[in-house]
């Protein structure tokens, strides 16, 4: 029987290939018209979202609200509830994590929406319900990473 | 005479809406399609609330950079918590996505579609033009460093050879177009210039030159298409579709002949059936063929049967495709001029024609009386064909 492509071939040197690459290796993103107000928020130790006509503000702020209306960029201040969290043992490559990652998705008390963020919280304390209130770095460039975690 | 197409519902156009077209743009794609789409609302005199289904196009992800672009676009198209669809037949996309709109209302699915095309093309790095790199064959093709022009050089010198046309003669397209978009307010690169500049651009791939070719642009441009009860109560003046055409020539373009566009005729000729039209060439009033470059809306005149085979440069030079000739051709501008966001480019194309049914197109406004208009595009790996017919 001839050799067919079912049959397991582990090595790329046991088969003809021709090798390619895709040039587009990089992207630049623009936040958009109330992600550039959110970025400078963050850059001044603010979280901004946008209020809309329902009374509500919501995060991130998207230029236009679910009814499709233009929002206003407003603060959000207070607390932040985890909705739910994982913890990262391993990186993208397998290699052990050393001081595992806690990450969480997060509600604003006074808000619609969320944002997804590092949590510096002992894994024994974590749990579904606790509120959190973000640590901002000192040097801030700009970008989400200015926040440093929520705890 | 009409074939049996088994329609419940005849179907119109009752809004557009249109961002400007842009190089680098601020906005999101999302937002983008925001733009469009509340313009297009507006315009209709419909809120989100009133609208039942949703149709989206947008070309290859890589452009955006995002790799959901169908999703990652919704929310900015209404499209959440609605029934939404993405289509995709790469450069055709924009004229597919009404003719998606269509089958949408005909069938009696849906009453009131928002129909959107959105194009984020700046993200790409270095340069967005590598992406059209990988729809070259991976194994015999690509490690010839090919890229998107080469294919479009080729067609071109086969067309001017086999039709007898000269650099100059296609040239007078991009003169025309570029200067129909000086009066259109989204334009990227409206111009005034002459065959002299095309000839003395930056020369890329021969006999391509810069001026011969439509820009990198961003932009969204939204339809509002109903069924005819619906458009009856919203406007006194809605534009039917009266037929649409898609169709696919052979895979890849080795076995095609490159100087007469058949995936474009096929497609033509089925919406022209549709539609009732016997003499496109007599019938049709206003057309927006598909101008990436300006040989290809030549091309295109000849494969939606508005010119004899080889006839389209001839009448270029006698002004029969001008803004005041017997059948203006691209009064918006076209690609060439009002810019190429590779999705929306289409839905443009449509939107100018239900601008020119309605008498609404300002001082793009053609000097004829206009009944019937033609529209395609044209995409994957240059064989997909995309028609739209409309009417007053």
């Amino acid at each position: 029987m001839m050799d067919m492509s079912f049959e397991k071939k582990g090595r790329l040197e046991d088969i003809v290939v021709w090798p390619g690459d895709q040039e587009v290796d990089k992207f630049v993103y623009t936040p958009g018209i109330h992600g550039t107000e959110f970025a400078k928020g963050l850059k001044d130790g603010k979280i901004l979202g946008m209020k809309c006509k329902d009374g509500k503000v919501y995060v991130p702020p998207l230029t236009f609200c679910p009814d499709f209306s233009k929002g206003e960029i407003a603060e959000i201040e207070g607390d932040w509830v985890v909705i739910t969290y994982t913890i990262v043992y391993e990186d993208m490559y397998g290699n052990f994590l050393e001081k595992p990652k806690v990450i969480g998705f997060l509600k604003p008390v006074n808000g619609e929406g969320g944002l997804i963020h590092y949590l510096n919280v002992p894994i024994e304390k974590i749990n579904i319900g606790l509120t959190v209130r973000p640590v901002f770095k000192e040097e801030r460039v700009g970008n989400i990473n200015d926040i440093k975690y929520f705890e | 005479m009409r074939p049996n197409i088994f329609m419940k519902d005849r179907v119109a156009i009752v809004g557009a809406g249109i961002t400007k077209f842009m190089r680098r743009s601020l906005e999101t794609p999302r937002e983008l399609a925001w733009e469009a789409a509340t313009q297009a609302l507006d315009s209709a005199g419909l809120t989100l609330k009133d609208i039942d289904c949703v149709v989206t196009g947008s070309a290859p992800d890589t452009f955006d950079g995002v790799h959901f672009k169908g999703e990652y676009i919704a929310d900015g198209s209404g499209g959440i918590s609605k029934p939404i669809t993405r289509v995709y037949v790469g450069g055709g996309t924009g004229v597919f996505i009404p003719d998606a709109g269509f089958w949408h209302v005909a069938s009696g699915l849906c009453k009131k579609v928002l129909v959107l095309g959105e194009e984020k093309m700046s993200p790409a790095h270095p340069h967005p033009q590598y992406v059209f790199k990988y729809i070259w064959d991976p194994i015999l093709e690509r490690p010839l460093e090919p890229n998107l022009i080469w294919i479009f050089a080729m067609e071109m010198r086969r067309y001017m050879t086999k039709c007898g046309a000269q650099k100059e003669d296609i040239a007078l397209v991009s003169v025309k177009n570029k200067r129909n978009a000086l009066d259109h307010p989204s334009a990227l690169i409206p111009a005034n210039i002459t065959v002299e500049d095309v000839l003395n651009s930056e020369l890329l791939v021969w006999p391509v030159n810069l001026l011969d070719i439509s820009p990198v642009t961003d932009g969204a441009v939204a339809l509002v298409m109903t069924s005819e009860d619906v458009a009856r109560k919203l406007t006194d003046t809605p534009v039917w579709v009266d037929g649409i055409g898609f169709t696919l020539e052979n895979q890849h373009w080795y076995n095609r002949e490159l100087s007469f566009p058949r995936y474009l005729n096929y497609a033509a000729r089925m919406a022209y059936k549709m539609a009732g039209i016997e003499r496109p060439w007599k019938e049709i009033d206003v057309a927006e063929p598909y101008d990436p470059f300006d040989y290809k809306e030549l091309h295109h005149i000849e494969g939606l049967m508005l010119a004899r085979p080889c006839e389209a440069w001839k009448l270029v030079k006698e002004g029969y495709f001008n803004r005041d000739g017997e059948l203006p051709t691209s009064p918006s501008g076209g690609l060439l001029g009002v810019g190429n966001p590779i999705a929306a480019a289409g839905v443009m194309k449509v939107a100018e024609l239900y601008w020119q049914l309605r008498y609404e197109a300002g001082k793009r406004q053609v000097k004829k009386a206009v009944h019937k208009a033609v529209a395609n595009a044209w995409g994957d790996l240059m064989q997909a064909g995309t028609v739209i017919v409309l009417s007053n």
